[in-house]
């Protein structure tokens, strides 16, 4: 019987997932920081810990179950609003930081095993990437990179613990918030363009130019006059004071239709324009006024330094 | 993990589905239908909540009985029926207390009355009597339905771990296999006695 086991594939299959729920085990925390059931969280780095931002619901010091039981402060160090990230330091969290799967593992198709800690003890589900959602945009419109669509049962203390392949090592960190409530999960090129970016500045950047647009539609001649590829094009409806594009001279009433040399139809095109644009980089901005062409150099600013609200 | 290593997987799967088709039977009742497991000659171990409240019809292999139940635990929601002359092997036990959270479980049954149904899914948690530290129910990251409840939940070997009783947030919940045995050793008992 025992040699006829070893040739079960399903009992192989079995105790691979055994072993990877075992290994993602040593790097998956509890995180007491709301009311009632706490969420999971996982060691990132030494002495990193990444979360679901909206289940960490206070800032300052929170109490961490390590995987071996012990109970230890941690800090939080910087939230992402649209990718739903916190990051939190802690000394003594004994263990290593969670092992990477290879790179195709979050591939669809792929089996995963989510896996979490609402108390004491890991729990696990089990699936397959159903989908990989590569234009996924935040709630304020920020393209953030592709999210993983899982089909797997979603449980108390889901977001924040780890996606972990069938061979183990994590892919992802679950999130059941990125996607109404259903299975969701911010793979780990996301979270590690995050992270750095919360380590090093505190907050993540976000351009400000400090215009309102609203869409409008062009006339077949404007269309071919300019060359334009699409019959639709942004208009000014505001422009905020000492803003960069107040300084850039653009005013009320402009029908913006390229940056970068990329037409824009779209306020979420205008969005992903200025995302591409380096840290004090200035980029061209190509406007209608009264008709007639003009070519305005913006250099877009952090949203955050720049104290803007929306 | 190669192709013929899926192959080989689904192979083991259809052949774990056959095994069990032959152990299972389906069990009608005024409250509904359910699954039941073939426990040894006639006897057939089900969910109390399948089984009580009127007359009780066995399906299996084509061939149909009517039933009675000889003993029930509400509080287990365990019922052990009799009357049925129907046979199939018994299923091997496993103890859930060496179940691993993540390992490979399957549930078969009858689901919204579709016939010999698997399901796949893996061990969620074990749920533990704060006190005894005994386990209580195996909760299964399995996807089941009513029709689903007194059916088996087995290992990736075939053995049975549990009965299948509920659904919690979308998690299967299962009665430890031992706890119902230990279940059908007082009933048959108290039978002789």
């Amino acid at each position: 019987m025992a040699s006829e086991k070893n040739k079960n594939a399903l009992a192989e299959l079995s105790s691979r997932l055994t072993d990877a729920v075992k290994s993602a085990a040593t790097y998956t925390v509890a995180i007491h920081a709301r009311r009632r059931i706490p969420s999971s969280g996982i060691i990132w780095r030494d002495g990193i810990i990444v979360s679901a931002s909206h289940t960490v619901r206070r800032d300052g010091v929170v109490r961490v179950t390590r995987p071996d039981g012990e109970s230890v402060d941690a800090s939080v160090i910087g939230r992402d609003a649209s990718t739903d990230l916190v990051v939190l330091r802690a000394n003594d969290l004994k263990t290593p930081p969670a092992s990477r799967a290879a790179s195709d593992s979050g591939d669809v198709g792929s089996l995963v095993l989510a896996v979490g800690r609402p108390g004491r003890n890991v729990t696990s589900s089990f699936g397959i990437v159903s989908a990989s959602m590569d234009g996924w945009r935040s709630a304020q419109g920020a393209r953030i990179g592709p999210v993983l669509r899982l089909d797997l049962a979603v449980y108390d203390g889901f977001s924040g613990g780890p996606l972990v392949a069938a061979a183990g090592g994590v892919i992802a960190m679950n999130n059941s918030a990125l996607a109404q409530g259903t299975a969701a999960a911010l793979p780990t090129t996301v979270v590690d363009r995050v992270v750095d970016e919360l380590l090093s500045r505190g907050h993540i950047r976000r351009p400000f130019v400090g215009v309102a647009v609203h869409p409008v539609a062009l006339n077949s001649a404007t269309v071919n006059r300019h060359h334009l590829t699409s019959d639709s094009a942004l208009l000014v409806v505001s422009v905020a004071e000492g803003a960069p594009a107040d300084e850039s001279g653009i005013l009320i009433g402009d029908v913006i239709t390229r940056v970068d040399g990329k037409d824009v139809a779209r306020p979420v095109d205008l969005l992903d324009a200025f995302s591409g644009v380096a840290d004090g980089a200035s980029v061209s901005v190509g406007i209608l006024r009264g008709g007639a062409p003009h070519t305005v150099s913006i250099t877009p600013r952090d949203r955050e330094s720049a104290g803007a609200t929306e | 993990m190669n192709a013929s290593f899926m192959g080989q997987f689904s192979s083991d799967a259809r052949s774990l589905a056959g095994l069990l088709r032959r152990s299972v039977v389906e069990i009608r009742s005024p409250n509904g239908s359910g699954t039941g497991i073939i426990w040894g000659a006639g006897l057939i171990v089900t969910n109390a909540h399948c089984a009580l409240g009127g007359p009780i019809q066995v399906d299996a292999h084509g061939k149909s009985w009517s039933a009675d139940v000889v003993a029930h635990a509400r509080d287990h929601d365990l019922a052990l029926i009799a009357g049925a002359s129907v046979a199939g092997p018994p299923l091997e036990l496993r103890d859930a207390v060496t179940l691993q959270i993540g390992e490979l479980v399957f549930a078969y049954g009858h689901p919204l009355g579709v016939r010999d149904s698997l399901a796949m899914g893996a061990v969620h948690a074990i749920a533990r009597h704060p006190r005894s530290g005994d386990t209580r129910f195996i909760v299964a990251d399995v996807r089941l339905a009513p029709g689903n409840s007194g059916g088996p939940l087995v290992d990736a070997d075939g053995r049975l771990v549990g009965i299948n009783s509920m659904v919690v947030n979308g998690l299967g919940v299962a009665i430890p296999a031992l706890a119902v045995q230990r279940f059908i050793n007082r009933a048959t008992s108290r039978r002789a006695a």
